[in-house]
């Protein structure tokens, strides 16, 4: 016998998923969070306007240019230019619906990325030492420097400088090449991200449509679709990783792919188990006596009743993928030539036994906050989706 | 029981020859495929050497023929019943062979021999690590159930999550530097399982001509210290925040309540009634944290330089050598699917309601 | 000398949002081997005040800021002890061995990696220090008592072997182990079916006799406390507003909502309209060898082997403007009936009649038109509406697929219309089903079905999740709109005391098949099959 005390008339009415950010947000875990992802994602944007050998502006014989902004590449401008259209949109979210809001951001990233694409070319010869002997020797009479003023790439040629400690001039050290680690750390965020999200994005996708069908049919289907499952899911995850990576190069596009198409299995199996319940549920019996097409039964009313587990775990993923990347790129197997917290921590010790304190420090760190980070959220996310009830009983 | 057992192990097969299909397929599609590295491979040996194993590989293998030719020789070679194969290539008659799991063509060694030897370096800490995470996460979770509702609570989930949340490489990498290393603490070695000449001591602790020897046992257990630990503490930490959600959701049932209607002491009830219930859900995700071991032994064995199947599969993806990954990938798919079915197994007895009719 | 002398007890919850009294300043007596009865609704603080007395409260968030409980017992050596004063290790012994406590939910009640045995013999062997042989024979004897269909092979066995009213056997059995003073049973029988409840009602007054044991039984059903109760409390918000000897309460009622709770009793309603002659009228569905068979698979390959029959070759006509009860226990069939006929439920043989087509034979899309026109209110006012979607959203979107109203502001003005007749405001229309009450969810819930306009309603269950005065309401209102709407009703339940106020007619059903079917009124006084006969008779009287 079930009276359930209803909420005083005068209470401003919530959907669930207002009340599931609310909660989420109010915790000081998810908040840290949050803050910390939000100054990896801002490193990753701006990444060539806050670290960068070429001088934002420069003066050669009277004349000012901006080398910085001539060589930026599509992936820059296409980062920046998504960057403030997600701003703009968050700025009138009291006009746009989220399902909306998202659609839009989509497209208008597209464009801007195939503008970009078509558009920019930076040109392909670069000598990022030249700036530093042209100052020194006076053919640029000035120069003006983002606050770390080394690119990525920036290795210098003479050897006493690789594995230096911090000191004034490179404020985390350098690393084998000589290349500023600082620098590397910022231009990392993009790869760590990145990865971070395509890789999530893919396998929930295909981890979305799977279970949602599988939950949905019984029969011969259901049993092949699930032994289909099960195979993929005893796949290896790293060992494939290295496999492919090993024959096919190092290529991002690849390790994204990949490390997507070995998670998924998860993301099925939660949104299966989800759709088995809601079946049985009455409201969804209630919609099928009510002769609703398939389309609202499956994406009106279970779907967003079933996500919510998904949305926990894809959390969860993101960090996982992002620890995959890192242990790849660890291995000697990432991404070639772009900087990664993985590959910065496989230098920290030499093949004699030494130690560089701050290239083992700094990009571990980097690579434990940003997991505990989304391991934060994700556990905020399923305390408010599912609040265990304060029963009154011992 | 055994109905069940049996539709169980003949359903690994087709999983088995899955996996091994796709690891076959990335190798056979990668640009240059198998037979250019082995040009590039064996730099040490004369040319006419060269030419006469390429000549023998090629004939022992098949390497010249079509992909999926290629793929079944290969199976046909490592399933216990088959057709012979002669040291000249050719098929021989159909009957019960010992499984030929090919030559590495880098080491130019039975791949069988190479993994007999990596083995059981890789299961001897799995042996260690299995247990320690189980018995110390059951421990510490029943041990901070009782804190509930205090501040301390938040403070120690938060630290579980915390060091869940730090990656084996930083862990390895920050162990050996400031542990192993000669720049700080020079606690536990580096490198390996055993010290040098490490073999000619005697197992135990004994008294020499010059002075105390440790003995093998020890030393080994020295050695192993630093990363058996790195292969814990992450499982650790899942599992203790695991057990211990089961603790205080048992705590709360129904049947604890019928239990301290029936005057049965707190105490008791956590122990006899709540700890059994609570195990469960720790046996059904024991199956999940077995491949987070394998990803570790390989990230371990990488930087502790052990000389385990994981430094195994990771040298011979790095080097194309065929032959020891298809076998590392079929080694390692049948104990993961193995030790699934173990758990499985494990958790029909543990819990009466299950039972697989 | 009363056994159990309650004073002014209070109990307070405090939770973060703030305390809250659940029990306010509550006394009363119970004599040795009497049965007292602790009535209320729920909310009304009944079985709070039963696990205080009990002590099983959480420490952290309950307390007891007033109040004493003295308990008499003779077998206790300190004489007099306030249980709401002892220390953990003193009400330890109390518990399970002086008073004992069996709870609702048998389901879940025993701990089910332990056998049955082990946790009869715990008791046993901690409060009366028997060895582990003595235990064990003390155990079958307990079952015997409890009549346990072979009691001997039931103590090897784990919980989930028996079925839930053996399992109740087993909770009886435990807290009588130790033959004590008092048993406390809190709402014991609300989850079993009518027939089992009617057993063990009856073993617990057998019990009770033996060693003149008393009783405090908590529940909300007025039948069963006028058939076992000797003295009555009335909860209400945490205060008792009437207690008496049983015919005092039961028959000369002093307080208005004690009052109120006899008005609402189904078998004191009474009828609005007489019940129709079963013979005349048109037949709107008429059902014809319907069958349900669910397969059962065994083996290595999965083949089919048996069946589970939920329906078994039924055969019934429904006439226009009728109402036609169902009933039935659990697992006789009756809600995969009603699911069936509406295609939720896929059948697998048989013949649905509607204007004279065969729904079970017609496609999907040409079942769609047919749709509108049959309808179904469920059980459980929490899972019967998408907590996703505002009740307008819910009230107008099959409205929008079957082109009711011209536009959205249309179907909005219909909906509020809709909301009006079922007794709520228009302005509910933005909220979102969890800020309503289990009542006005199912009263959303007949408005929802009545959104396309429906000639038929299957009503699955639709008061039994409420409390008894909200359920006359609801029953009033469904009996309304037939009248207004000329609906016809096919009414599932398993209160027959609802079946004599509400239904012309009744079909009763046993294991799949109809095994009875006539007007209301001759079924129920002069039942011919066995079955309904022992259902009958298990119904708790109120006279």
């Amino acid at each position: 016998m079930s009276e359930v005390a209803a909420t005083p008339s005068n209470h401003q009415s919530e959907t669930f998923s207002a009340r599931v950010l609310r909660q989420t947000i109010a915790s000081n875990g998810a908040r840290f969070g949050l803050a910390w992802i939000g100054l990896v994602t801002l490193c990753a944007v701006f990444a060539p306007l806050l670290a960068n050998s070429h001088p934002l502006l420069m003066r050669v014989g009277g004349n000012w240019s901006s080398p910085l902004l001539e060589h930026l590449t599509w992936i820059d401008t296409t980062l920046l230019a998504a960057f403030f259209v997600g701003l703009g949109l968050w700025m009138q979210r009291r006009r746009l619906s989220g399902s909306r809001a998202l659609l839009l951001m989509m497209v208008l990233v597209t464009i801007a990325g195939s503008i970009s694409y078509a558009t920019v070319s930076p040109p392909v010869a670069v000598v990022l030492d030249q700036y530093r002997t042209g100052l020194a020797d006076g053919s640029i009479e000035e120069a003006i420097f983002v606050p770390i003023a080394y690119s990525p790439t920036d290795r210098s040629r003479d050897n006493p400088l690789s594995l230096t400690a911090p000191d004034r001039l490179h404020l985390m050290g350098t690393d084998e090449d000589g290349a500023d680690v600082f620098s590397r750390m910022i231009h990392a965020c993009r790869i760590a991200l990145g990865i971070g999200l395509v890789a999530t994005g893919i396998a929930l996708a295909i981890g979305i449509l799977y279970g949602g069908i599988m939950g949905f049919f019984t029969g011969w289907i259901e049993i092949l679709m699930m032994r289909f499952l099960e195979i993929f899911e005893s796949i290896p995850q790293l060992f494939l990783l290295l496999t492919v990576v090993a024959f096919f190069g190092r290529n991002i596009y690849l390790i994204m792919a990949v490390i997507g198409l070995t998670s998924w299995p998860g993301y099925a199996r939660y949104l299966r188990a989800e759709f088995l319940k809601l079946r049985r549920q009455d409201f969804v019996q209630a919609a099928q006596a009510s002769g609703l097409p398939i389309f609202s039964i499956l994406f009106r009313h279970m779907l967003p009743n079933g996500v919510a587990p998904l949305l926990v775990a894809a959390s969860f993923g993101i960090a996982s993928a992002i620890l995959a990347e890192a242990v790849l790129s660890f291995l000697g197997l990432g991404v070639v030539d772009e900087p990664s917290w993985g590959g910065m921590l496989n230098q920290a010790v030499g093949p004699g036994g030494t130690f560089a304190v701050w290239l083992a420090t700094y990009p571990g760190l980097a690579i434990f906050l940003t997991v505990f980070a989304y391991n934060l959220i994700g556990e905020a996310l399923r305390d408010a989706i599912d609040p265990h009830l304060q029963r009154p009983v011992s | 029981m055994t109905q069940y057992i049996v539709r169980r192990l003949l359903l690994m097969l087709p999983t088995l020859a899955g996996i091994t299909v796709l690891v076959f397929a990335v190798m056979a599609m990668a640009p240059g495929g198998i037979g250019a590295n082995l040009m590039t491979r064996g730099g040490d040996m004369r040319p006419e050497e060269r030419a006469a194993m390429v000549a023998y590989l090629n004939k022992r293998y098949g390497l010249d023929q079509p992909m999926a030719t290629q793929y079944l020789r290969w199976l046909n070679n490592v399933l216990p019943i088959g057709y012979e194969t002669g040291p000249d290539g050719s098929r021989g008659k159909f009957g019960f062979k010992p499984p030929d799991l090919g030559m590495s063509f880098v080491k130019n060694r039975p791949v069988l021999d190479l993994i007999a030897e990596a083995l059981p370096i890789t299961l001897l800490l799995n042996a260690l690590t299995i247990p320690l995470i189980f018995a110390g996460s059951i421990l510490m979770g029943v041990y901070t159930a009782r804190f509930r509702g205090q501040a301390l609570d938040i403070g120690i989930g938060t630290a579980n999550l915390a060091l869940w949340s730090i990656p084996t490489i930083w862990m390895g990498v920050m162990l050996i530097g400031f542990l192993a290393s000669e720049q700080y603490l020079k606690w536990f070695p580096t490198t390996g399982l055993e010290s040098l000449r490490a073999d000619s001591w005697t197992f135990l602790p004994s008294r020499t001509e010059t002075g105390w020897q440790i003995g093998y046992l020890l030393d080994l257990l020295w050695h192993l210290v630093l990363p058996v630990f790195c292969l814990t503490y992450s499982g650790f930490a899942f599992l203790t925040k695991l057990t211990r959600s089961a603790v205080l959701e048992n705590l709360l049932s129904d049947y604890a309540r019928t239990a301290r209607a029936k005057g049965v002491s707190e105490q008791v009830v956590l122990w006899r009634h709540v700890f059994r219930n609570s195990l469960l859900p720790l046996i059904t995700v024991a199956a999940s944290i077995l491949p987070g071991l394998l990803v570790g032994s390989v990230i371990v064995e990488t930087i502790f330089s052990i000389d385990g199947m994981g430094r195994l599969a990771v040298e011979a993806v790095q080097m194309r050598d065929r032959e020891v990954v298809l076998s590392i990938t079929l080694v390692t798919g049948i104990l993961t699917l193995v030790s699934y079915l173990l758990v499985d197994i494990c958790y029909a007895l543990a819990d009466p309601r299950v039972s697989y009719e | 000398m009363s056994l159990l002398s309650v004073k002014n007890l209070s109990t307070r919850f405090t939770t973060e949002h703030g305390a809250v009294d659940a029990v306010r300043d509550v006394s009363f007596e119970i004599q040795p081997g009497e049965t007292f009865c602790l009535v209320g609704e729920s909310g009304s603080g009944k079985s709070v005040t039963g696990l205080s007395l009990m002590r099983l409260l959480s420490q952290s968030t309950a307390s007891h800021p007033a109040g004493q409980a003295l308990l008499n017992s003779p077998r206790l050596q300190s004489g007099a002890v306030d249980l709401l004063r002892q220390d953990e290790t003193a009400i330890a012994r109390i518990r399970g061995a002086r008073i004992s406590m069996i709870f609702q939910e048998p389901m879940t009640a025993l701990n089910p990696v332990m056998t049955i045995a082990e946790q009869i013999m715990e008791p046993l062997m901690m409060h009366l220090s028997m060895d582990e042989t003595a235990a064990r024979a003390r155990a079958l004897e307990l079952l015997e008592q409890v009549h346990m269909p072979d009691p001997a092979t039931r103590l090897k066995e784990y919980p989930h072997r028996l079925s839930g009213g053996q399992r109740q056997r087993v909770m009886i059995a435990i807290a009588m182990a130790c033959e004590p003073d008092l048993m406390i049973a809190d709402e014991p029988t609300t989850a079993l079916d009518v027939t089992i409840q009617a057993q063990i009602l009856e073993l617990m007054a057998e019990l009770q006799a033996r060693r003149n044991t008393a009783m405090l039984f908590i529940t909300h059903d007025l039948s069963v406390v006028a058939q076992i109760a000797d003295h009555i409390a009335v909860m209400q918000q945490g205060r008792i507003v009437e207690s008496g000897s049983r015919d005092q309460v039961l028959y000369r009622p002093q307080h208005a909502y004690t009052r109120q709770l006899l008005a609402a009793l189904p078998s004191r309603l009474k009828r609005r309209t007489a019940a129709h002659h079963v013979d005349s009228g048109d037949t709107v569905v008429n059902i014809e060898n319907l069958k349900v068979y669910f397969p059962v698979r065994r083996g290595v390959l999965q083949r089919h082997v048996d069946d589970v029959k939920a329906v078994d070759d039924v055969s019934l006509a429904i006439r226009r403007g009728r109402v036609l009860a169902l009933v039935g226990e659990s697992g006789s069939g009756k809600t995969t009936l009603g699911r069936a006929l509406l295609r939720l439920v896929p059948s697998t043989a048989g013949r649905v009649s509607f204007r004279d087509q065969n729904l079970l034979s017609l496609s999907a899309r040409a079942m769609q038109p047919f749709r509108s026109a049959l309808q179904i209110i469920f059980q459980d006012p929490q899972s019967s509406l998408n907590p996703r979607l505002s009740i307008a959203t819910t009230l107008t979107e099959p409205m929008a697929v079957h082109g009711i109203g011209a536009n959205q502001s249309e179907r909005l003005q219909k909906a509020g219309d809709l909301l009006l007749r079922v007794g709520l405001e228009p302005e509910m229309l933005r909220r979102f089903p969890h800020e309503f009450s289990g009542g006005q969810r199912q009263r959303i819930g007949i408005a929802r079905a009545l959104a396309l306009g429906p000639e038929f309603i299957v009503c699955d269950e639709v008061t039994s999740a409420l409390d008894v005065s909200v359920q006359a309401r609801i029953l009033a209102l469904l009996d309304e709109l037939r009248s207004e709407m000329n609906l016809t009703y096919l009414f599932i339940t398993h209160n027959i005391d609802v079946v004599r106020y509400f239904a012309d007619e009744v079909a009763v059903m046993y294991q799949g098949r109809i095994v009875e079917h006539g007007p209301v009124v001759q079924v129920c006084d002069h039942p011919n099959h066995p079955y309904t006969r022992k259902l009958l008779a298990a119904v708790p009287r109120f006279d």
